[in-house]
């Protein structure tokens, strides 16, 4: 402990002792509570636009339901559900939404955690000089491979048969390619802090590096790879760009597009963008609460020393 | 159970730095050797050569009579027991234990009736549920331990295992240690950078220092027989003091250096002449100085007293004679006080004395 940390702390136990009678502490949090609710309002206001009656967007303010609480209906939701599984419908573009997020989010984790292991268990050369230019990677900008990639795509069709342009899987790779420098960053970092005794201790047990990877690093590398996952489905589900250059002329489109389309030059169907959107932003947010437990610190406590 | 023989064993490092030099020690089955020597001697590096953690330069390792050089850590048959300890963070103290078994493909029941002797011998039944986060360093140093006795391996490999523990857990430790090699009478090869360690514990000691070995015997034999001047420096507490001297020429066999009178016996003058020395390095050990005058040959000391520590029974006196330390422990009962001049004298045969080029031993003492 140092000089000052010892200083500090008879002034830090008398602080928790104040917590309750501090009217301060009361001030701070109100005005916190008043940030969120202002960060908040976007979010809220298309909640509540959501579930008020399509004739009303041009009538009266979304706000006025909270004087007027009748307004609420469940019918933009009937309405946007009932169409059902067809092909351009929302549900359908839910599906294609999650099959391009579910395989390209997988794909980055796994690949990412086992570079990051090569980089940093491996002992191979050029280790550093690797991972350098992989991080350098992380400048490009997803503009400037659009074009190049989608040729790619073709001359690989014209070899093989088989275009990945317009396809979904055309539009996974595209996104795994793009998360992985991201990904195997986070990963290498957070594996640089697992001890080496770990895995000699490993080896001497009996453990090759497969073993090694799937039974010692992935473990304890799970809250890294909790968060990657949850950037990377985060970013692939809202991506519209990358979705709407490579699904080109396919049928089935994401949700994102499927939102945008509703844009048009001189009016819009905001029940529609509204109640999208928040079909759109259940799915993140069940993923963040249920990996949330992973993000749980110190993991590691215990392992050496 | 196995012996282990390294032959002419050597690490050189790719920037050409020499970790270890041609060493060659035979561990007989079911010995206990120390290796010790200052931080950076490379004894780990040695060390992590058996356990074929580290390559090996040149030279051979032998486990049992097999040749391990080329084989991985696994195959050697040995368990390793960290400084750090090294347990998996994320299994419990049993599975910390079962995972070596696991991996060999132990059928379970073995599994567990090893581990719960394991842990029945370090005490830690209690705890076989926990992580090793919930559990106390000595409690974490015992299931890597543990760890290490329920694979039954050729050879336990300790590197440092209790310099991470409080003063009173490594008294403590050490001799569950020690208990636990007459109880599995295995090989063990235990790395310290702490003489008293290897002097309490081990069978025999292999002094290293540089990379090169200076001497290998049991704890008396280092002690009483210091190869060199580095061994006989390193081995005992507090350390050998060391003067350097010149003949005294009046006709009598007799030396002189800072504060420092030794007038040699027979024996002594003998090995002085026949290697036809003018001056050589002496050394006595603290506890062996006494208050007074020599009556007839022997080492006089004489200097002003700097610091008196008192022990209890004993007290440790650092005396100073020009610009030279002399530590001696005396009874506490001397009543000497700071600032006091003394005299201290040794018998000749607690005297060392050493050749001051090659720092080799002359030998007797």
């Amino acid at each position: 402990m140092s000089v000052a940390q010892a200083v500090a702390q008879p002034v830090a136990v008398s602080r928790r002792l104040a917590i309750r009678f501090r009217p301060s502490r009361v001030v701070l949090n109100v005005v916190l509570i008043l940030v969120a609710l202002f960060w908040m309002v976007p979010t809220i206001s298309l909640l509540v636009i959501s579930f008020r009656p399509e004739g009303l967007y041009g009538v009266s303010g979304w706000w006025t339901v909270f004087t007027e609480p009748s307004q609420l209906t469940l019918q933009n939701y009937q309405s946007l559900l009932g169409t059902g599984l067809g092909t351009g419908g929302i549900l359908d573009s839910l599906i294609t939404t999650a099959l391009i997020t579910v395989p390209a989010t997988a794909l980055v984790t796994v690949i990412a955690s086992l570079a990051a292991y090569s980089l940093v268990f491996g002992k191979w050369r050029g280790r550093t000089a690797v991972f350098l230019v992989i991080v350098g990677l992380l400048v490009v900008p997803v503009q400037v491979a659009l074009i190049p990639v989608a040729q790619l795509y073709h001359a690989f069709g014209n070899l093989t048969g088989f275009n990945p342009y317009g396809t979904l899987p055309g539009v996974v790779i595209f996104h795994v390619a793009f998360g992985l420098p991201f990904g195997i960053f986070l990963m290498r970092n957070f594996y640089t802090g697992i001890p080496k005794d770990l895995l000699e201790a490993g080896r001497i047990d009996g453990a090759g590096e497969w073993t090694l990877f799937r039974r010692v690093v992935l473990p304890l590398g799970v809250p890294a790879a909790a968060s990657l996952a949850i950037f990377q489905f985060i970013w692939v589900w809202n991506d519209l760009l990358v979705g709407l250059v490579f699904l080109g002329g396919n049928a089935h489109h994401t949700l994102t597009i499927f939102l945008y389309s509703q844009t048009r030059t001189l009016a819009a169907s905001y029940w529609v963008i509204a109640t999208g959107a928040m079909i759109s932003i259940i799915v993140p947010l069940a993923i963040f609460f249920a990996f949330q437990r992973y993000f749980v610190r110190g993991v590691l406590a215990g392992a050496v020393k | 159970m196995a012996r282990v023989a390294l032959e002419e064993l050597t690490k050189r490092y790719a920037g050409g730095n020499l970790a270890v030099d041609r060493l060659n020690l035979d561990i007989a089955d079911g010995e206990f050797v120390c290796l010790v020597g200052p931080s950076g001697c490379g004894k780990t590096t040695a060390l992590r050569m058996i356990a074929g953690l580290e390559d090996i330069t040149s030279g051979r390792v032998r486990i049992g009579e097999k040749v391990v050089n080329l084989l991985p850590p696994r195959d050697r048959d040995i368990a390793l027991v960290f400084q750090s300890y090294a347990l998996y963070p994320h299994m419990s103290v049993y599975d910390n234990m079962a995972f070596g078994l696991q991996l060999r493909k132990t059928p379970k029941p073995q599994i567990e009736k090893a581990v719960k002797e394991a842990a029945r011998i370090l005490d830690l039944e209690r705890f076989l549920d926990r992580k090793p986060g919930q559990l106390s360093g000595g409690q974490r140093q015992r299931v890597a331990l543990g760890r290490a006795i329920v694979r039954e391996p050729a050879a336990f490999l300790m590197d440092e295992p209790l310099s991470n523990l409080d003063a009173k857990l490594r008294v403590q430790t050490r001799a569950e240690i020690a208990r636990l090699h007459q109880r599995l009478e295995a090989t063990m090869i235990y790395v310290t950078h702490d003489q008293v360690e290897a002097m309490t514990m081990a069978d025999r000691i292999a002094v290293i220092n540089e990379g090169l070995l200076q001497q290998v015997g049991t704890p008396k034999e280092l002690y009483e027989q210091p190869h060199n001047r580095f061994v006989a420096g390193f081995i005992g507490s507090p350390s050998m003091n060391f003067v350097e001297t010149a003949s005294h020429r009046n006709g009598k066999a007799e030396l002189q250096g800072e504060g420092v009178n030794l007038v040699l016996d027979d024996a002594q003058a003998a090995r002085l002449r026949d290697r036809g020395l003018e001056a050589v390095v002496v050394g006595f050990r603290p506890e062996h100085l006494k208050v007074g005058e020599p009556g007839g040959p022997g080492l006089r000391v004489s200097a002003r007293i700097d610091v008196v520590e008192f022990l209890g029974n004993d007290e440790l006196i650092h005396a100073v004679s020009g610009g030279r330390d002399t530590v001696a422990i005396v009874e506490a009962d001397a009543r000497l006080a700071v600032g006091d001049t003394v005299s201290l004298w040794a018998e000749p045969r607690h005297v060392y004395l050493f050749d001051p080029q090659s720092e080799v031993s002359l030998g007797g003492a």
